[in-house]
C-alpha cells in the first residue's frame, strides 16, 4: 500500500498536476462559500475544461473542487448561518453562535483544522482499507439502509437545544416535506400543487430558507450590539491550550464516524456529521453548552464530514460506482477520457487510482495552508455593518437558488421556508432536525418499501440480518437512553428549584 | 472567466478567434436546454455539443439544466419559448416514454417541436453476476421455472430501463419482480451485493464491471448485434424475436422555427458529429454517434411512443 | 400585537404553535387519504404519508399538552414586521423579474428594496449601494462564474 501511495505522490507532485490540484481545491473552496452554489454547479461549469485534460488530471481537479467546497461550505455556515449542504447544517449550530459572540476567527480556525485532520484520516482509511470498506459497503442492502436511517433520525432529534419531543416533531415535519413530489417507487404524484414540485422541494431552497433567510428577517432591522471590535490578532484565532485539549477526542471520534459512514454510497456525509454531533452531545459532561458556540460541537462534525468526503471516494474508485451526483460527474470525466470505470481501475490504471488518492493528501495540505491566512479576510468581512451585508446576501441566496434548477418556484419556496423558519424559531422549534428529516426521510421510505418488496413483507428480516440487527440494537439503546436522561434531567431540575 | 482563464492553460487548446460572422444568425448566445441534473449523461452530451457548436456558430452556446418530472418540465418549457432558433433542447429516449407514461403533458410530444437530428443511439444490456446464468436463455428458463423469484433491478419507475425489463417479461412470458432504485449506479450496487439477480442498463453502468469479470452480459437489447460488441448475443436472436430497444439522444427545437435556421443548426450538428473528438466522446458514453434528418428523428419518436404505450398498458404501470 | 401579559400568555397563545403543527398534519392526512395505500409487500404511495401524518398528529397533540401545562413558557418574540415585509418583497421581486428582465435588473431591485428592512436607511445611500452591489453581482455571476442566466431581457 505504502509503495503504491508513493507512486501516487510521484504522480501528483509533477508541477502541472499539482497546479490543477491547487486550482481545483481553490475554486472549490471559493465557490463553496457562495450560498446555494455548490460543488455540482462548480464541477459542471469546469467540466468542459476536462475535455482537454488527461483522465488523471481531470479527476484530481474535479475531486479537489468537491472536497474544497466542503471547506468553503463551513465558512458560509459559520459567518452567515448559510449551510450549503446537509452536512454543514451542523456546522451552523455551533459555528454561527461563535461568530455572533465575536469569535468567528476561532471558529474558522477550529473548523479548518478539524476538517484537515478529518480529511487526513479519511485519506489514511482510503489507502489502508479501501477494499475491506468496499466489502462492508456491499453488505448494506435495503434493510440495513432503512435501519441506518432510523438511527440517524433518532440522532437528529437529540441535537436540538430544546425539548426532544419538539425536535422529533421537526424531524417528522422534515420527512413530510420530503414526501412532496413523485413517489420514487410508483411515480405517483404526492402533494404536487404545481408541476415544478414534481421532483420535490429543492434541498437548497429548504436550507437557505430555514437558516439564511429567516436569520436575515430577524436581524435586518436590528442594530448590531455594541461590544468589543472583532479581533484580528492571531492569538485570538488559535485556540488556547485548554481549548485544544478539549478538542482532541471529538476530532478523533468525528473522523472515525465520518470515515465509516462516508464509505456507504448515498448520503454518508450528512448522516456522519449529524451522528458525530449527537455523539459529542451524548458523551459530553456539559451537554447544555451545545448550541451556544461550543467548540467540540463544531470540531467533531467538521472532521466527520471531511473524512466522509474522502472515504466517499471508496465505492467510486474501487467499484466504479458513483456514490452521489458529484461522484457521477467525476466518473463522467473518466468515461469521456475513454476509461471505463470499474473494479479493474486499480489494476489497470494504478497511476490514476493512486494519483487521485495521493492528491487528496496533497489537496488537504493545500487547503489548510490557504485557509489559515484567509481567516483574517473572512473575519474582516464581518466588520462590514450587517445593514450593508444582508442585502447582498439576499441576492446571493436568490441567484444561487435560482441557478440551481433555473426555477423561479424554488426562489419563492426559499422565501416561504424563510418565513417558516423565522416563525419556528420564535416558537422554540429548531430548524436543523427538519433538514435531516427532509434528507433522510425519502431514503427511509425508499429502502423500507424496497425491503418489504424484496422480502415479501417480512419484518423479521431487520433482526435476522446481522448488520441490520446491530443497527436496531443501537437505535433501541438510543431511545432508552433518551428516556432515561430526560427523566433524570427532570429530577435534577426539580431539585434545583428552591 | 474562470473557465476562459483555465481554457487557455492546456496547450492543446488553440484559441484561434474566428473572423467576423458572415450572416446575421446567430447574433447572440444560444441555449441548449435539457431536463436532467447537471452531470448526467444528458448534461455531458449537451456540453460536448455546445462546445463544438459555439465554435462554428461563433456565439456562446449555454447549457441550461431545467430538471423535473422525467424531463417533461424542460420539454414543456422549450415547446413554449419563442421559436427564434436560439433555444435548442437536448432530448433523450425519455421524451417518447413520457408521451406514453403521462396522462397529460404541458406540451405536444411530436407536434410541439421542430426535430433537428439524432446525436446517437445506444442499446441496453442485460447483466447478471458472473457465473449466475450461463446465458439469457437459462435466465429466462429459471424465471419460468420459478415465477416471481427473479428480481430485476432498474433505475426508476418509468425509466426506459424499467420498461425494457417489463417488455422482456411480457414478450417471453417470464414473471419477474421489478425492483426500483434511484439511478443505475444504485441498481448496480444492489446487483453486486446480491439484492437483485439481473439489471438492465446502459454500457456505462455495466461494461466496466463486465470487463473486470464481476458481471456477465447476457444479452444486448438492440435488434441486431452492436458493432462495438459483436460477440454479445441479442435478445431478439435468443429469447424474443423482434425484440428491439435502443435509446437515443437528439436535438430538437420548439415548433415553428424557420426552415433556414433549422437547416443551419442541423448542418452544424452534423458537422460537429463528424469530428473524431466528438465521436469518441459520444461513443465513450456508450452510444453509437450518428446524425439524422428531422423526418427520421420524428419517425423514430413516433414509433417509440407506440411501443411504450403498449408496454405501459400491458404491464399495468400506473400512468401519471 | 397585544402582548399585555408578558409572563403568563393565555392558554390559546401557549397552544398556538402546537395547533399550527396539528393543522398541518391534518391537512396532510386529508390530502393523503385519497392516495392508494397498497399492501405491506407492495406498498402504495399513500402508505408512508398516512403513517407520517398520524405520527405528526400525535406529536402535535403532545406538544399542545406540554405547552399548555408548562408554567415557564417564554413569550414568543415580537415579530419584526418591517424586516419580514421588505425581505419578502425583495425576494418576490427577484423571483418575478429574473426570467423576464434578466439578472441585472432583478438584482438591482432586490438589493434596493431589501435595504428598507432597516428602518434607518437613507434612500440615496440605498440607491448608490444597490448600483454598486449590482455591479459586483454582475462581475461575479455573469463574468466570473458564467452562470447560465441572461444578464438582461432578450
Amino acid at each position: 500500500m505504502v509503495d503504491q501511495f508513493l507512486l501516487g505522490l510521484s504522480v501528483v507532485l509533477q508541477p502541472h498536476i499539482l497546479m490543477y490540484a491547487f486550482i481545483g481545491v481553490f475554486i472549490g473552496q471559493l465557490i463553496g462559500v457562495l450560498p446555494g452554489i455548490g460543488a455540482i454547479t462548480a464541477i459542471s461549469l469546469l467540466l468542459p475544461i476536462t475535455f482537454h485534460l488527461d483522465a488523471t488530471t481531470s479527476m484530481i481537479m474535479l475531486a479537489g473542487i468537491y472536497y474544497g467546497s466542503q471547506y468553503g461550505g463551513s465558512i458560509a455556515s459559520i459567518l452567515l448561518n448559510l449551510p450549503g449542504t446537509p452536512s454543514s447544517v451542523v456546522t451552523c449550530l455551533e459555528g454561527y453562535p461563535l461568530a455572533q459572540s465575536k469569535r468567528a476567527g476561532l471558529a474558522l480556525f477550529v473548523a479548518a483544522f478539524s476538517s484537515f485532520i478529518g480529511g487526513m484520516v479519511g485519506v489514511a482509511v482510503l489507502v489502508l482499507a479501501a477494499i475491506p470498506m468496499t466489502l462492508i459497503a456491499l453488505r448494506f442492502g435495503a434493510p440495513e439502509y432503512a435501519m441506518l436511517v432510523i438511527l440517524g433520525l433518532l440522532a437528529a432529534s437529540l441535537i436540538g437545544t430544546g425539548s426532544q419531543i419538539r425536535s422529533f416533531a421537526m424531524v417528522v415535519l422534515g420527512i413530510a416535506l420530503g414526501l412532496v413530489g413523485a413517489d420514487a417507487t410508483t411515480g405517483y404524484y404526492r402533494f404536487v400543487a404545481m408541476p415544478e414540485l414534481a421532483d420535490g422541494i429543492s434541498l437548497v431552497s429548504l436550507a437557505m430558507g430555514l437558516f439564511g433567510v429567516s436569520e436575515i428577517i430577524r436581524n435586518a432591522s436590528r442594530r448590531s450590539p455594541p461590544g468589543p471590535a472583532l479581533s484580528l490578532a492571531m492569538r485570538d484565532v488559535i485556540p488556547t491550550r485548554a481549548e485544544a485539549r478539549q478538542l482532541a477526542f471529538p476530532i478523533v471520534r468525528g473522523s472515525s464516524i465520518g470515515s465509516f459512514f462516508g464509505a456507504l454510497p448515498g448520503t454518508g456525509a450528512a448522516i456522519a456529521s449529524f451522528m458525530a454531533y449527537a455523539m459529542e452531545k451524548r458523551v459530553s459532561s456539559t451537554p447544555e453548552k451545545f448550541g451556544t458556540g461550543h467548540l467540540p460541537g463544531l470540531a467533531a462534525p467538521e472532521s466527520a464530514n471531511n473524512a466522509a468526503a474522502q472515504t466517499g471516494f471508496i465505492p467510486t474508485l474501487t467499484l466504479g460506482i458513483p456514490g452521489d451526483a458529484v461522484m457521477a460527474l467525476i466518473i463522467g470525466a473518466l468515461i469521456l477520457n475513454g476509461i471505463i470505470p470499474g473494479p479493474r481501475l486499480m489494476v489497470d490504471q494504478p497511476e490514476l487510482f493512486w494519483g487521485v488518492i495521493a492528491s487528496f493528501f496533497v489537496g488537504n495540505i493545500i487547503l489548510l495552508l490557504i485557509n489559515i491566512p484567509l481567516i483574517k479576510l473572512w473575519v474582516l468581512l464581518l466588520r462590514i455593518p450587517y445593514q450593508k451585508l444582508y442585502p447582498v446576501v439576499i441576492v446571493m441566496i436568490c441567484v444561487g437558488v435560482y441557478s440551481h434548477r433555473t426555477s423561479v418556484t424554488d426562489v419563492v419556496l426559499t422565501l416561504a421556508f424563510g418565513v417558516l423558519g423565522y416563525l419556528m424559531k420564535n416558537y422554540r422549534f429548531e430548524p436543523a432536525p427538519v433538514l435531516l428529516g427532509f434528507v433522510l426521510g425519502p431514503l427511509l421510505e425508499d429502502n423500507f418499501r424496497r425491503t418489504m418488496l424484496l422480502y415479501s413483507g417480512d419484518f423479521t428480516v431487520f433482526l435476522t440480518r446481522p448488520i441490520s440487527a446491530v443497527l436496531v440494537a443501537c437505535s433501541t439503546f438510543l431511545i432508552i437512553f433518551a428516556i432515561w436522561s430526560s427523566t433524570s434531567v427532570r429530577r435534577k431540575s426539580v431539585q434545583s428549584i428552591p | 472567466m474562470f473557465k476562459k482563464l483555465l481554457m487557455t492553460l492546456p496547450l492543446t487548446v488553440a484559441l484561434a478567434l474566428p473572423a467576423a460572422a458572415q450572416d446575421s444568425f446567430p447574433d447572440r448566445s444560444l441555449r441548449i436546454v435539457h431536463g436532467f441534473g447537471a452531470g448526467g449523461n444528458a448534461d455531458t452530451v449537451s456540453r460536448i455539443m455546445a462546445e463544438e457548436m459555439s465554435k462554428k456558430l461563433e456565439q456562446p452556446v449555454v447549457v441550461v439544466s431545467r430538471p423535473g418530472a422525467g424531463g417533461t418540465v424542460a420539454s414543456g418549457y422549450v415547446s413554449k419559448v419563442d421559436p427564434d432558433g436560439y433555444t435548442m433542447q437536448l432530448m433523450v429516449g425519455g421524451h417518447a416514454v413520457a408521451a406514453a407514461l403521462y396522462n397529460s403533458l404541458p406540451y405536444e410530444s411530436v407536434e410541439g417541436f421542430t426535430f433537428i437530428s439524432t446525436l446517437g443511439q445506444f442499446p441496453f444490456m442485460v447483466a447478471a453476476r458472473a457465473g449466475e446464468y450461463a446465458s439469457i436463455e437459462k435466465m429466462i428458463e429459471a424465471a419460468k421455472a420459478a415465477p416471481g423469484t427473479i428480481k430485476i433491478g432498474h433505475s426508476g419507475v418509468g425509466s426506459t430501463q424499467h420498461l425494457t425489463g417489463e417488455l422482456l417479461g411480457l414478450r417471453t412470458g417470464a414473471d419477474f419482480i421489478h425492483v426500483p432504485y434511484k439511478g443505475g449506479a444504485a441498481a448496480s450496487t444492489a446487483l453486486m451485493g446480491g439484492e437483485v439477480d439481473v439489471i438492465i442498463d446502459t454500457g456505462t453502468v455495466i461494461r466496466g464491471q463486465a470487463e473486470a469479470g464481476v458481471y456477465d452480459i447476457l444479452a444486448i437489447t438492440s435488434k441486431k448485434r452492436w458493432p462495438d460488441a459483436p460477440d454479445l448475443p441479442t435478445v431478439s436472436e435468443t429469447v424474443s424475436p423482434d425484440f428491439d430497444v435502443v435509446s437515443w439522444t437528439a436535438i430538437g427545437m420548439p415548433a415553428g422555427v424557420p426552415d433556414d435556421i433549422a437547416d443551419r443548426i442541423r448542418s452544424e450538428v452534423h458537422a460537429a458529429l463528424e469530428l473524431p473528438g466528438v465521436q469518441a466522446k459520444i461513443a465513450a458514453l456508450g452510444a453509437k454517434p450518428g446524425g439524422s434528418s428531422g423526418e427520421q428523428l420524428k419517425a423514430l419518436i413516433e414509433g417509440q411512443i407506440a411501443v411504450w404505450t403498449d408496454v405501459i398498458e400491458a404491464a399495468g404501470i400506473q400512468k401519471r | 400585537m397585544q402582548s399585555t401579559d408578558q409572563d403568563q400568555p393565555s392558554v390559546a397563545r401557549r397552544a398556538l404553535s402546537g395547533s399550527v403543527l396539528l393543522a398541518i398534519s391534518l391537512a396532510m392526512l386529508l390530502i393523503a387519504w385519497g392516495y392508494p395505500v397498497g399492501t405491506l409487500t407492495q406498498m402504495g404511495p399513500g402508505f408512508i404519508p398516512l403513517v407520517v401524518g398520524f405520527l405528526m398528529c400525535g406529536l402535535a397533540v403532545a406538544i399542545i399538552a406540554l405547552d399548555v401545562n408548562s408554567t415557564n413558557t417564554a413569550q414568543a418574540e415580537q415579530i419584526h414586521w418591517r424586516g419580514l415585509i421588505f425581505i419578502c418583497a425583495a425576494i418576490l421581486i427577484f423571483a418575478a423579474l429574473v426570467d423576464a428582465l434578466g439578472l441585472v435588473v432583478s438584482m438591482f431591485l432586490a438589493v434596493l428594496v431589501s435595504q428598507f428592512a432597516d428602518d434607518q436607511v437613507r434612500p440615496l445611500t440605498a440607491l448608490i449601494y444597490a448600483c454598486l452591489a449590482t455591479l459586483g453581482g454582475w462581475l461575479l455571476f455573469i463574468l466570473a462564474l458564467e452562470l447560465p442566466i441572461p444578464a438582461f431581457w432578450r
